[in-house]
């Protein structure tokens, strides 16, 4: 069984979205408060686990699990767990659901259905990182979208059906390769358990052709997820879309999932893994090219990000593709650090939508005088975005030069292009949002509100702290990524 | 008692014009310092945290003076990669003590000159904000004892030069200049990057003080060292302004004067050659690098004087004046001369932001009109075009690298829009919700929403749709028209002979014939 605060912790938003369900419509406010209430505890409790609680970093192996079997006959069982990958993107999710409830003060429409699904869609994204079975996981990733079809379908912008439509049929086609491959690697294990630990045996029982086209169904699953190159088309719309209280979730930790998932599956297929590493390599290299040219040619501000976070993910990919120690932390650090910075990017961008209705970077000008709060938040995210040190890209780009010169020596030079690339529509986007001459419609645009600063401020201390002081995320995240290696040396 | 000290001394100096920084912009989201009532509370916070940076400085020099020069202080841990650890350390040998203490001492003058210059200014807070900033930056780059926190103060000052040079933002020049100037920049931090990848890979270490001695003891190739120079190198050079980088820094002369002083006159374009000095036990293994070193210094010089003689304004005309001296620096450095070029980088500081300083009242000062570019130049028009030109570095690198880059992001658009987009089936970019004018026309209901029920979009979306069309084509031909369609006339028809058959089958006689057929067959 072991000890049920993990279980705790997962439950801890569905009661808030239970709560919610049951509480009558007439007081729409005390839906608002109660989603706040309820995603602060999931963030403290998360916290506090790690801190004081029963969580605690291990050398080897789980540092936390709860289990009870489901279902015998079929394998499955009800197993929740979490390491050095996972906690870090609990902690994360907690941190950016509390941020998007308190970045959706302008949804006054429906809020009971709105603070229920998005309380939901919480309690599946942590049932996501904390399954250590393959049905589990599955369950909870196909879960994640049901809250997520309706809060774009529903909130989202003029295109709002096609966007969901488009997002959900897409991830659903991604998931049907994922299930196939899963259900044949079951196949093949003797255990007739759906648990990672028994499925990576398995694995290593297959022959290595085999092993290289179960990785292929995964990594179409999580590439679609995270986004890989040729895979990435539902992102601008769906981001473009959601509302910003979404795209934060979707760019903050949706693509994280992807990500986090094809870090599973090298740790399971660790022979198909290196089979691949040129490719995972080439296709790496694509996406942080790709998107970050895409993202320089953007007017519109969000598609602008949603492109970046192709090219910002490709440095994940390469990071996974290295397959070795740096090369894992860029990609850990790397996940977290874009968390935080499309997070607060998606939620500021956001905002000031709400306020001028206009997406278009050249409708914008001059709002370094009328919002300087907006301004001061904005440029931080932005300069983070393209990994300057004193913020947490910083770190990760570091790290994935080092792996990446380790496993390809000179070709990792591209990279330094991909990061020039994001200088240019990094401040190119600060030129055209705060300076040029004062335009009437940008006039009285409103400065943010104390509740949305606070959201910002943390978003964007966590940003410059992660930066300036690696050592304690570091430390979260090496034993799991040694061990992580050991497995891979020995295989 | 002194050495306990020492960690929070070292940690201090660039530490306090942050705070300041920090402090101000705090005030600023808060509200507190907004408006000329706030201008006297920030001057006091900026002077103040760089007044204390140049005492605690001033106590080191006097240590170091009396033969207790700190050296290298280690406060702590920054991080670890493998066995590699980065310490947050510092410095304090001669060469930092001479350049922290003029650093600290211009910076001081020049803050102190700001606060009349920028009276009542729209941007007043804004200014020492990032002024502190700027403080703070060039103290790091100089006391910081590893590359790695050089490389954080090189970017800070990166930043703070771009938040200056676009300082009088409702300017478009102002703006594209400071965009233009960062991404440059941008450049040669791509290379400091990469520098320091190569000094963890190959020497272990990013502390400025072992550098030297794991060079030495671990018989480092040349090439491997010529490449971390290189890196280093590339970072200088971009920001110094030499060539091929130089076009940059006069555009960078938007912002107000005292940072012009600062910036450009007198600290920030000193700290690439500050980084070679740095590098002066690696260079002198690699002769090639110092003669290279030589020939930029040279080319700078010669390519800055000629531009200088042909200006007409007196900010670019001191600027081409700085960059022949800074030119020159290179120049002693390729030639080995290290302590000549250090001493002349201090002379050349304080008398460049003296007269940057004094610029604007220049007019005054000065009675004569300025002196006409000299005949011998005048008599070749070719020198003379490409000197009023700027030898077209501008043109250059626009050809080099922002049309290339264009076409390729042009390219990527396309295949995004062409392949990615129909393969997926999402709406094309164009007709897209997402400006003010659309706004307007879909709200005048100028926008239809065109029949979207049974419409495939994409490579799937199309064989679906086809799919689609194809049953439907049979269900309205065969099934559904009231009147039967063609599946029941065929259904209708088929029942009335089978109708038949079974009529006539009923009868005896047939009976009988079937039965004898049957038998006969048996048989």
């Amino acid at each position: 069984m072991g000890s049920s605060s993990l279980l705790f912790l997962l439950l801890l938003p569905l009661s808030g979205a239970i709560l919610i369900a049951l509480l009558p419509a007439r007081y729409p406010r005390l839906f608002r408060y109660t989603a706040i209430v309820f995603t602060t505890l999931t963030l403290v409790y998360a916290t506090w686990l790690l801190l004081w609680g029963d969580v605690t970093p291990t050398e080897t192996g789980l540092w936390q699990s709860y289990f009870h079997t489901w279902h015998s006959r079929l394998g499955t069982s009800f197993s929740l767990g979490v390491d050095g990958f996972s906690y870090p993107l609990i902690l994360l999710a907690a941190l950016l659901c509390w941020a998007a409830i308190l970045a959706s003060a302008s949804i006054t429409r429906q809020t009971k259905g709105y603070y229920l699904l998005m309380l939901l869609l919480e309690t599946a994204m942590l049932g996501v990182f904390m399954a250590q079975d393959w049905a589990l996981f599955y369950v909870f990733w196909e879960l994640t979208l049901i809250p997520l079809f309706f809060l774009i379908d529903r909130w989202g912008g003029k295109q709002r059906q096609s966007a969901s439509l488009n997002f959900v049929l897409y991830t659903m086609g991604g998931s049907m390769f994922m299930l196939l491959s899963l259900l044949v690697l079951f196949d093949a294990t003797p255990g007739h358990s759906f648990s990672f630990a028994n499925m990576a045996e398995g694995a290593r029982l297959l022959d290595s052709g085999q092993q290289i086209l179960i990785f292929l169904g995964l990594l179409i699953g999580f590439g679609v997820k995270m986004p890989i190159f040729p895979l990435h088309g539902w992102l601008p719309i769906a981001h473009v879309e959601a509302p910003s209280s979404v795209s934060i979730l979707l760019s903050g930790i949706l693509l994280k999932m992807g990500s986090y998932g094809l870090i599973r599956v090298t740790g399971m297929l660790p022979h198909a893994a290196q089979a691949m590493q040129t490719i995972l390599l080439a296709l790496a290299l694509i996406g942080i090219i790709y998107g970050g040219l895409l993202a320089w040619r953007q007017t519109d501000l969000k598609k602008m990000i949603a492109y970046s976070s192709v090219s910002h993910m490709g440095v994940v990919l390469l990071g996974i593709a290295a397959l070795n120690v740096n090369g894992m932390i860029a990609a850990v650090y790397q996940m977290v650090a874009h968390g935080l910075v499309a997070g607060a990017l998606f939620m500021l961008i956001g905002l000031l939508y709400e306020r001028t209705h206009t997406r278009d970077v050249n409708d914008y000008g001059s709002l370094l005088q009328t919002t300087p709060r907006f301004a001061f938040f904005i440029i931080i995210a932005l300069i983070a975005t393209v990994g300057f040190p004193g913020t947490a890209g910083f770190i990760a780009e570091l790290h994935a030069l080092l792996g990446g010169f380790e496993a390809w020596g000179w070709v990792i030079m591209i990279l330094s292009l991909g990061i020039l690339i994001s200088v240019a529509y990094g401040i190119r986007t600060v030129k055209y949002l705060f300076t040029g001459p004062t335009k009437s419609a940008m006039a009285d645009v409103k400065d943010l509100r104390p509740q949305e600063m606070l959201a910002a401020a943390i978003l964007t201390a966590g940003i410059i702290i992660l930066g300036f002081y690696p050592a304690p995320l570091l430390q979260l995240i090496n034993p799991t990524i040694y061990e992580f290696q050991r497995l891979l040396l020995g295989a | 008692m002194v050495e306990s000290l020492h960690p929070w001394i070292a940690l201090l100096i660039p530490t306090l014009p942050l705070l300041a920084a920090a402090w101000i912009a705090v005030g600023y989201l808060f509200g507190w310092n907004r408006g000329e009532t706030g201008e006297r509370e920030t001057a006091w916070v900026a002077l103040g945290a760089i007044s204390l940076s140049l005492l605690l400085l001033l106590v080191l020099d006097g240590l170091a003076l009396s033969g207790n020069a700190p050296g290298q202080i280690i406060v702590g841990d920054w991080l670890t990669i493998g066995s590699i650890q980065i310490h947050l350390s510092f410095l304090f040998d001669r060469l930092v003590l001479v350049m922290a203490t003029l650093v600290a001492f211009i910076s001081l003058l020049v803050t102190r000159f700001s606060v009349n210059y920028l009276h009542r200014e729209a941007g007043f807070q804004r200014f020492f904000l990032v002024l502190s900033l700027f403080n703070a930056a060039m103290l790091l780059i100089v006391t910081a004892g590893s590359a790695v926190f050089t490389f954080f103060g090189w970017e800070l000052a990166g930043v703070s030069s771009y938040l200056l040079i676009g300082y009088a933002w409702h300017r478009n020049t102002a703006t594209a200049n400071a965009t233009r100037a960062f991404v440059t920049n941008r450049i040669g931090d791509a290379g400091f990057v990469l520098a320091l990848v190569f000094s963890l890979i190959w020497l272990g270490s990013v502390e400025w003080s072992e550098i030297p001695t794991v060079v030495n003891d671990k018989a480092i190739p040349t090439l491997e060292i010529g490449l971390i120079i290189g890196g280093f190198l590339l970072a200088a050079l971009a920001k110094s302004a030499q060539l091929p980088f130089s076009s940059w820094v006069t555009r960078a002369l938007e912002g107000p004067t005292p940072s012009s002083t600062i910036f450009y006159g007198a600290l920030m374009i000193h700290a690439g050659v500050y980084l070679m000095l740095r590098m002066e036990p690696l260079l002198t293994m690699v002769p090639a690098l110092m003669i290279m070193l030589l020939m930029i210094g040279l080319l700078t010089s010669l390519y800055a004087w000629l531009a200088g003689l042909v200006q007409s304004d007196i900010k670019t005309s001191l600027m081409f004046a700085t960059l022949t001296q800074v030119g020159l620096m290179l120049v002693w450095i390729g030639l080995g001369w290290f302590d000549l070029a250090l001493l002349h980088l201090v002379v050349h500081a304080i008398w460049r932001s003296w007269q940057f300083l004094s610029s604007p009242s220049y007019m005054q000062q000065v009675q004569q009109p300025a002196k006409p570019a000299p005949a011998w130049l005048r008599k070749h028009p070719r020198l003379y075009t490409a000197a009023m030109q700027r030898f077209w570095l501008d043109d250059l690198s626009d050809w080099l690298l922002v049309k290339p880059t264009r076409a390729l992001a042009h390219e990527a658009q396309l295949f995004d829009e062409q392949v990615v987009d129909r393969l997926i089936g999402i709406p094309s970019h164009a007709n897209m919700l997402s400006t003010l004018s659309r706004l307007e026309a879909s709200k005048q209901g100028l926008f239809t929403v065109a029949n979207e029920v049974g419409k495939g979009r994409g490579l799937f979306g199309f064989i679906f749709e086809w799919l689609a069309e194809a049953m439907q084509w049979l269900e309205d031909r065969l099934v559904l028209p009231s009147d039967g369609g063609a599946l029941m006339k065929l259904v209708n028809y088929l029942g009335r002979h089978l109708e038949k058959i079974d009529h006539l089958l009923a009868q005896p006689r047939y009976l009988l014939l079937i039965i004898m057929a049957t038998i006969m067959v048996v048989l």
